[in-house]
């Protein structure tokens, strides 16, 4: 088969996921913007058909794409007979408050500076078959594994010939390559690269939707240039690891915790919960950045955190169900007991000098940059993020600290790749000191009033 | 920007832009224009129908003939075998690409070879071995 062949066979796969997604995120993102709604689809779609293709492969191994496309059908027709709520489509909103015009020369640039950004990370992640360690060692070699035994074979769980192999690590990202390879008529390592720059273009996109939404069109084409142009995390080692579709779950669960500060309504709780499924299936560190937006709800006397908390306890029994209880391999848990406090204490010390010391210099001018960005610019609706993510960050040298090969080496190995996953939300920050935060541009009761008022578009 | 801000409004919207100039271009400076072109070249290679073969690529910028090797083992072995592939320990990737470019084999290290249906051997002259054939840059024996 050609790259071609294989890579329209791709690109059917995740159109199939967006075109599922869609049918299912309708019922809970109908309020959002065009914009975030694509980029909800095919996350919704990922999920939803990762889950299917797991069910045909349990009951029928070997199966082809047609038992999952059935299935999709299935779920797309189960889905159109219920009736989606919050139809109030926000495009009203924006023709009705927006201060930017989506038109103007400084939006076009931007956006062309992120279209050629995003050919970029194309070019880079399709040239050759994927190569990365990461992507030969952990979600390449499970993805392949599965997609070519036709199952998900128990040794992926219990080989102890794998274990470096991260067998407790989410299996979204092999579950999403192997549904893609099925549809791809086999495993073509080179074309399934190809789910990873449509996973930067809809981070870009629910980016881009939630400014508009929020904020301006201004602002969200700025968060859509520095992402994009956030090369670090967008270049070719990063084709076939997590990375990139963790960066993009971080941004959607990032906006549905915004938009829960202003908005309690159960379509925001279930985008939380969605949005938290998700990003907890895609990289173990995920739930880490759900639980501290849970604790930050919470601190704010908001019980209802409960929507980011309950995904990852279905997730971590699902696997626990798959898997059984696995090894961490990487981590010295021993570290934390009370007679190696001291060790551990010198340990943090050692990964914070090293990552201010080595990592921090190298990326000096950037962090002192956007220092200087937080201190001429005003409060923006996203500032309530950056405790989580000094937090998470923090949460990254706490993991260093106790790694079985030695402190220096991990904040080596991974630290500069972590942080960069991190970026694209936090151009959330960025992008909301741009400019003001729109009058009634919450889909929260609050601006149903502004709503009901505006003409379509 | 609003007709009626300040001028200290002004300066500061325009530093702030400033400053988020400087975090794009400190990004971009990490692109590498020369790897960016041979990229490019792979990429028109194989949108005309080429096929880059996985010793061509990055994923075995370690050792090219290894992967012929693998691709010999992959071609003479079943899909359910267990295979021990004997090869250097260092860098650990060796390991990697023989489990992944060997899936849905299972790949088993010298510590396990009795588990193994199939003994490859890389860059090691074992074709004293009972039932064990030359391969490009190795050898290969059942068990």
């Amino acid at each position: 088969m050609t790259f071609l062949a294989a890579a329209g066979g791709v690109l059917g796969g995740i159109l199939a996921a967006s075109a599922v997604g869609f049918s299912v995120s309708r019922l809970f993102a109908g309020d959002l913007t065009r914009a975030e709604r694509t980029a909800w689809s095919l996350s919704t779609g990922f999920l939803v058909q990762s889950l299917l293709f797991l069910f045909c492969v349990s009951v029928a191994p070997g199966c082809g794409p047609a038992p999952v496309l059935a299935l999709d059908l299935l779920v797309v027709a189960i889905a159109l007979l219920i009736p989606a709520r919050g139809q109030v489509s926000t495009c009203h909103i924006e023709g009705q408050v927006s201060t930017c015009h989506f038109r103007s020369r400084g939006v076009l640039l931007l956006f062309v500076v992120a279209a050629a950004a995003c050919l970029l990370f194309l070019v880079q992640a399709l040239a050759e078959p994927m190569w990365s360690t990461d992507f030969l060692a952990i979600w390449g070699l499970k993805g392949k594994t599965i997609a070519t035994a036709g199952h998900v074979p128990r040794r992926l769980f219990d080989d102890p010939a794998l274990y470096w192999a991260h067998r407790e690590y989410p299996m979204l990202v092999p579950l999403s390559l192997a549904t893609l390879a099925s549809f791809a008529g086999g495993w073509d390592d080179q074309a399934l690269a190809l789910l990873f720059p449509v996973c930067e273009l809809a981070t870009l996109f629910a980016l881009f939707g939630f400014f508009k939404r929020r904020v301006s069109s201004f602002a969200g084409a700025a968060a859509c240039a520095l992402t994009a142009l956030c090369f670090p995390l967008y270049r070719a080692v990063n084709a076939g690891t997590a990375e990139v579709p963790f960066a993009f779950s971080l941004v959607l669960v990032s906006t549905a915790f915004l938009d829960s500060l202003s908005d309690r309504s159960p379509l925001v709780l279930t985008r939380l919960a969605m949005a938290s499924l998700f990003c907890v299936s895609t990289k173990q560190e995920g739930t880490i950045f759900v639980l501290l937006l849970a604790a930050a709800l919470w601190i704010r006397r908001r019980w209802d955190g409960w929507a980011l908390v309950a995904p990852p306890v279905v997730h971590w029994g699902l696997l626990y169900f798959l898997g059984g209880t696995q090894p961490r391999r990487e981590f010295d848990f021993t570290f934390l007991q009370p007679f190696r406090w001291p060790e551990l204490a010198h340990r943090f010390t050692v990964v914070l000098g090293r990552i201010l010391g080595t990592e921090s210099l190298a990326a000096w001018l950037s962090l002192l940059a956007i220092v200087l960005y937080l201190l001429v610019t005003r409060r923006g609706l996203a500032d309530p993020l950056l405790a989580v993510f000094a937090l998470q960050i923090l949460g990254y040298v706490a993991a260093f600290s106790i790694s079985s090969y030695g402190p220096v080496w991990a904040a080596d190995a991974a630290f500069s790749r972590v942080v960069a996953t991190v970026f694209p939300a936090f151009t959330l920050v960025l992008g909301a000191r741009v400019e003001k935060e729109k009058a009634g541009g919450s889909v929260g009761d609050e601006i149903r009033p502004a709503v009901e008022g505006a003409t379509s578009d | 920007m609003r007709p009626g801000a300040s001028v200290s409004e002004k300066l500061r919207r325009g530093l702030a832009a400033a400053l988020l100039v400087v975090v794009a271009a400190s990004m971009l400076a990490t692109l590498r224009p020369g790897e960016l072109k041979r990229r490019w070249h792979l990429l028109a290679r194989s949108v005309s129908g080429e096929r880059i073969s996985p010793g061509e690529g990055t994923g075995f910028w370690f050792d090219r003939d290894y992967a012929v090797f693998l691709e010999e083992v992959r071609r003479r072995t079943q899909d359910n075998a267990t295979v021990a592939v004997l090869a250097p320990p260092w860098p650990d990737v060796y390991a990697y690409q023989a489990a992944y470019q060997l899936a849905p084999r299972r790949v088993v290290d010298a510590r396990r070879s009795g588990e193994a249906s199939f003994v490859a051997a890389y860059r090691i002259d074992a074709t004293g071995a009972p039932g064990a054939i030359a391969i490009p840059h190795g050898t290969l024996s059942r068990r």
